[in-house]
């Protein structure tokens, strides 16, 4: 069937919506542009809106998250597309550029949605949730998560096996299995590419046993289980179920290791594992927790002391990297690592381990830009052409960088870089008027 | 009286439910009186959950609403603007606190955290009773910022400023622009040098029509507030005429005959009393230090560009924001810290940058030819014992950056990087591999066990218990020790209190939020950017005046702001002044007037924050704080009880 192609403009186009993007299209917005987010996910917010608390000021993620997320949606001059991609952008004149976007259908008639997850009852399939890091499942018919915005179900058509329940038991009737994919061809004056970063699979490090060894996750998962909206109430190891009373860190997991490619630090791991630390302590009292690094790089606002904190609440802390972790028969697992402070090669037990797995680049935005050469760093992050004067600059005149798709940086960081790509776009748009 | 009242409970993820049992709170209220609904919901702040409760407002006309959930310093404007969307005054909102107030705090007895949590929303009923529609002031803005400090982080936010629009006016106390990041050399990531970068935007800047630069230029006092901040200004002349032949003024610095230690090199070098900070400066004329100059007429004689009939000035700048870009202090050693003022040979870091941008062939200190050099690290910072208790986050970069150019620059250098576990984080890493791979030496111990330096027959030695060698007694002979010295706190810091802009534990510039509002301070029009807020690179110094600067724009931009009516009113017939709300006021917004009868208080209505601090001390009650009356407060009170 020929599909029909919308055509559109806006002053910049925003590739991402988690809380850089969106950040930088609030900045724009309120100053009178009109801006055009992007975003791959059924949800805004990006990473930031599934943490559970921040360091070190320990707010509840979802909760400084929720109302920015909302005002973006209200904002007049912001249009979003969810479930979308960008396939290409191809610069027009000197100032600028056509972009083709592919909106993938979600059958579900957004306007008409009321979130009643009677179609999440209905649906007979079940299979794993990534909302919740593969924790637990969810419906092939489902609310992405709670605080999603927006807040509607989506059909995940890929799982899906037509059954039709859902549409049956939809009370509004805005199930639609007739929808299609939408291509539009937009013309804008400006991108702003915020599309964040990966988290490393630690599947590339066989030595430490992820994937094999059951009672191993990643610091995402654990993020989850201490999340307001966590899938278990409490904390579980998920290979039996129990609640842990020995849990270990593994920090610079995928992170200033050259053997995996990425020799550089990823500058939240510390931070976001002294937080779990923290919390750990509070939701198991009993519990010990240890953490081992190689350096603590707690250099933010506010950091070292949170750092110290943490020691004081008990929290161990072992310099030594983890050479090599293997299971016992009940699940727990030893952690053999040299421990420089004592000089000596050890093995420890826990029944939990933790990798804090680190920021690895979305080249996704790489090859947007057919006719234009968008560098990347030696890292495969965006480059940044004039990194002290001009941050948000890249190899394209009219196209700035926000957020992580830079290279690491925390949430204070980002917000600060958002600001300066919306300040720059505003600039740039005023000087090319 | 509002009569028709929704009450919305909310279970904060389980934040709220986990210990406070939501069902039973809305049972408990729901027959209070005037409530015509109560519901709980997972995220009250969640977009479904705010369209309801649009909804709700504007199919049954409520005419108050109460939201209990976090605290209103997360979501009082949330839910108003929530309530305003549903076609209800926004002031008819009230925000109940029962998560930091009660789940948090009661997390160990969940009958009692229910109970109050019950009370503090029936007093938020009571409240809710008695509120008002209320209209915010609205004040005009003009169009104009006002940075002060001139160095890249204020370079940065004029030049967007002016892009954007507005007339800026840049106010620099030193003489020369370019702050900091003009002492420095070639800088990590580009290899630009410091005066290159702060040519660049210097030159930017000049271009520019819309942006006056003021050197040798201090704000003396302010007498206004947001969208019209009355600052003035004090400009101490350069005693040098404005167009002047440089030739004949090199000859007029050389005839000087005073010598007096070099700041802009740290004090390692001696300057005259005219002078100039290095070649190629911005504005590029030297200046006449009068506080050491001796007036011998020397340099009179011989350039008829000195001018001492110059004299000082008193300017006012009006302004609708303020950008503060005022940057840090180097962390100056305690004498006998490491050795520093004890040995002739102990130096800080930015003394040695100064010395390796000033030396040719080989790098020389006191004469003497430097191989061996000791950096110890975290000098200022994470203190034990001392109030520093902050990383400075760009100081473990800088000192390897440091150690690569002396090596790569000077012959047989050898750097030992006495460190307490470097901090080279991001990007920034590729530096401790590069220097690791050049053959630099690090050796670590912890914050409790420093490293200590002796001297022994001239020699200076550093000794470290090296836990990277399972705590083997480790020593070095050091030709230089350079004390890794961070970032602290402006010593200065008459303009901050000017504006009475408060400060964190650190000392630094407090923003109001360290995530959300990162620029933005308590004192409205007030933004903060750079080094003054807490430690950053340049790169995140850039940023962080990139996004003041967007902020100082929206407060300007529109020409009017609306500001919060909730402040405190005078009832002139029983005012008496006795000068006792003045005293009282944290934010100077009470001041006299007098008519033909009497002598009375006045609010500024810009400058009030409602904080009330002036109503307990009005010894004739003749203070209210408009949404605070004493029958809303007792309401209250009698609801708690």
């Amino acid at each position: 069937m020929q599909e029909q192609i919308k055509e559109a403009s806006y002053d910049v186009l925003v590739i991402g919506g988690g809380i850089a993007g969106g950040e930088a299209a609030l900045n724009l917005a309120n100053n009178g542009f009109k801006v055009l987010i992007i975003e791959k996910d059924l949800s805004i917010g990006g990473k930031m809106i599934l943490l559970s608390k921040v360091f070190p000021t320990l707010d509840c993620s979802a909760c400084i998250t929720t109302p920015k997320v909302s005002e973006i949606s209200r904002q007049p001059g912001i249009t979003i597309f969810t479930g979308s991609e960008v396939k290409k952008i191809i610069k027009k004149t000197e100032n600028s550029f056509e972009a083709e976007v592919l909106k993938n259908p979600r059958y579900v008639i957004v306007e008409e949605c009321t979130a009643c997850q009677l179609c999440e009852q209905a649906c007979p399939v079940v299979v794993k949730d990534e909302y919740q890091f593969n924790l637990v499942g969810r419906k092939a018919a489902f609310i992405p998560f709670t605080i999603a915005s927006p807040k509607v179900a989506a059909i995940d058509i890929g799982n899906c096996i037509l059954c039709g329940a859902c549409e049956k038991a939809c009370p509004p009737k805005c199930i639609d299995f007739t929808q299609e994919k939408e291509e539009y061809t937009i013309k804008i004056k400006s991108v702003i590419i915020a599309t964040g970063f990966k988290l490393f699979d630690p599947l590339m490090i066989p030595r430490y046993g992820f994937g094999l060894f059951k009672n191993i996750i990643t610091s995402m998962q654990m993020e989850r289980q201490l999340a307001p909206t966590r899938p278990f109430n409490t904390i579980l190891r998920p290979g039996d179920g129990k609640v842990p009373c020995k849990v270990a860190y593994v920090l610079c997991t995928g992170s200033r290791d050259a053997t995996i490619g990425n020799p550089v630090c990823s500058q939240i791991c510390c931070m976001y594992s002294i937080k779990q630390a923290q919390l750990l302590m509070g939701a198991l009292p009993m519990a010990d927790v240890t953490i081992y690094y190689l350096n603590i790089r707690s250099f933010g606002k506010g950091f070292e002391e949170f750092y110290e904190q943490a020691k004081g609440m008990g929290v161990n802390f072992i310099k030594g990297k983890i050479g090599r972790i293997s299971e016992k028969e009940n699940g727990n697992l030893i952690l053999r690592y040299e421990d420089i402070n004592e000089n000596k090669v050890k093995e420890t037990e826990h029944d939990i381990v933790v990798l804090s797995v680190g920021v690895i680049a979305n080249r996704d935005a790489a090859t947007l830009f057919p006719d234009e050469q968008l560098k990347l760093d030696a890292f495969n992050f965006i480059n940044q052409t004039d990194p002290l004067a001009s941050p948000a600059r890249t190899s394209i005149e009219g196209v700035f960088v926000a957020g992580t798709a830079s290279g690491p940086m925390d949430i204070p960081d980002s917000i600060l870089s958002a600001g300066s790509a919306s300040a720059e776009a505003m600039s740039y748009l005023i000087q090319n008027k | 009286m509002n009569k028709k009242l929704g009450v919305y409970i909310c279970h904060c993820g389980g934040n709220i439910s986990d210990y406070v049992d939501v069902e039973k709170v809305r049972q408990s209220v729901e027959k209070e009186e005037g409530v015509f609904l109560a519901k709980t919901t997972m995220f009250a702040c969640g977009d479904s959950n705010q369209k309801e409760m649009v909804e709700d407002i504007k199919s049954n006309h409520l005419d108050g609403v109460v939201v209990a959930s976090c605290s209103p310093k997360l979501h009082l404007l949330t839910f108003r603007a929530v309530t305003e969307r549903g076609d209800l005054n926004k002031y008819n909102y009230v925000h109940a606190n029962i998560r930091e107030q009660a789940s948090w705090a009661h997390s160990d007895d969940k009958a009692g955290a229910t109970e109050k949590a019950i009370h503090i929303v029936k007093a938020a009923i009571a409240k809710v009773r008695y509120a008002e529609s209320l209209v915010p002031i609205k004040i005009s803005s003009i169009k104009s910022v006002a940075i002060i400090g001139g160095g890249v982080a204020g370079m940065k936010a004029a030049i967007e400023l002016s892009d954007l629009g507005c007339q800026v006016y840049l106010i620099e106390r030193e003489y020369f622009v370019g702050g900091r990041v003009s002492q420095w050399d070639t800088l990590f990531t580009t290899n630009e040098t410091g005066k290159e970068l702060v040519t660049r935007l210097y030159n930017d800047l000049a271009k520019r029509k819309n942006i006056t630069v003021y050197t040798g230029t201090e704000v003396i006092s302010n007498s206004g507030s947001i969208g019209d901040f009355k600052l003035k200004v004090k400009i101490t002349p350069r005693y040098i005429k404005e167009k002047c032949n440089q030739g004949e003024l090199q000859n007029a610095i050389d005839a000087c005959p005073v010598e007096v230690p070099d700041d802009f090199n740290f004090n390692i070098t001696s300057r005259k009393a005219i002078y100039h900070n290095f070649p190629g400066e911005y504005p590029q004329s030297p200046v006449i230090d009068t506080k050491n100059c001796t007036r011998c007429g020397a340099c009179e004689k011989i350039c008829e560009n000195v001018d001492f009939s110059q004299k000082e000035e008193i300017k006012e700048i009006n302004a609708g924001s303020v950008l503060m870009a005022t940057g840090f202090d180097p962390y100056t050693p305690a004498d006998g810290e490491f050795g520093y003022n004890l040995y002739n040979n102990v130096v800080t870091l930015p003394q040695l940058k100064r010395m390796i941008d000033l030396s040719d062939n080989t790098l020389k200190f006191k004469g003497r030819e430097i191989k061996n050099i000791v950096y110890i690290y975290c000098v200022g910072s994470r203190q034990v014992e001392g109030e520093n208790k902050y990383c400075s986050r760009y100081c473990c970069t800088s000192a390897i950056h440091v150690a690569i150019t002396a090596k790569k620059k000077f012959r047989d250098i050898y750097n030992f990087h006495f460190n307490r576990g470097i901090r080279t984080y991001g990007k920034q890493e590729v530096l401790y591999d590069e220097s690791s791979k050049m053959g630099d030496i690090y050796l670590q111990s912890y914050e409790d066990d420093p490293p200590v330096v002796t001297s022994q027959n001239g020699k200076t030695i550093v000794k470290i218990n090296d836990i990277l060698t399972g705590k083997k007694e480790l020593e070095v002979e050091a030709d230089l020790i350079v004390l890794v010295t961070g970032m602290v706190p402006r010593k200065d810091n008459s303009v901050g209190s000017l504006f009475k802009l408060p400060k964190g534990r650190d000392k630094f510039f407090n923003e109001i939020h360290m995530k959300l509002r990162p620029v933005e301070t308590v004192i409205d029009g007030i933004t903060i950017s750079g080094a003054c807020q807490g430690p950053k690179n340049i790169m995140e110094t850039v940023n962080s005046a990139l996004s003041a600067a967007a902020k100082s724009y929206s407060y300007v931009s529109k020409g009017v702001l609306e500001l919060e009516p909730i402040i405190a009113r005078i009832d002139k017939s029983l005012c008496t002044w006795c000068n006792a709300c003045s005293k009282a006021c944290p934010f100077d917004a009470v001041k006299m007037e007098e008519d033909k009868t009497k002598a009375y208080a006045v609010i500024n209505n810009s400058v009030c924050k409602g904080c009330g601090m002036c109503l307990p001390v009005c010894p004739t009650d003749a203070i209210n704080l408009i949404a605070y009356s004493n029958s809303e407060i007792e309401s209250m009170i009698d609801a708690l009880a």
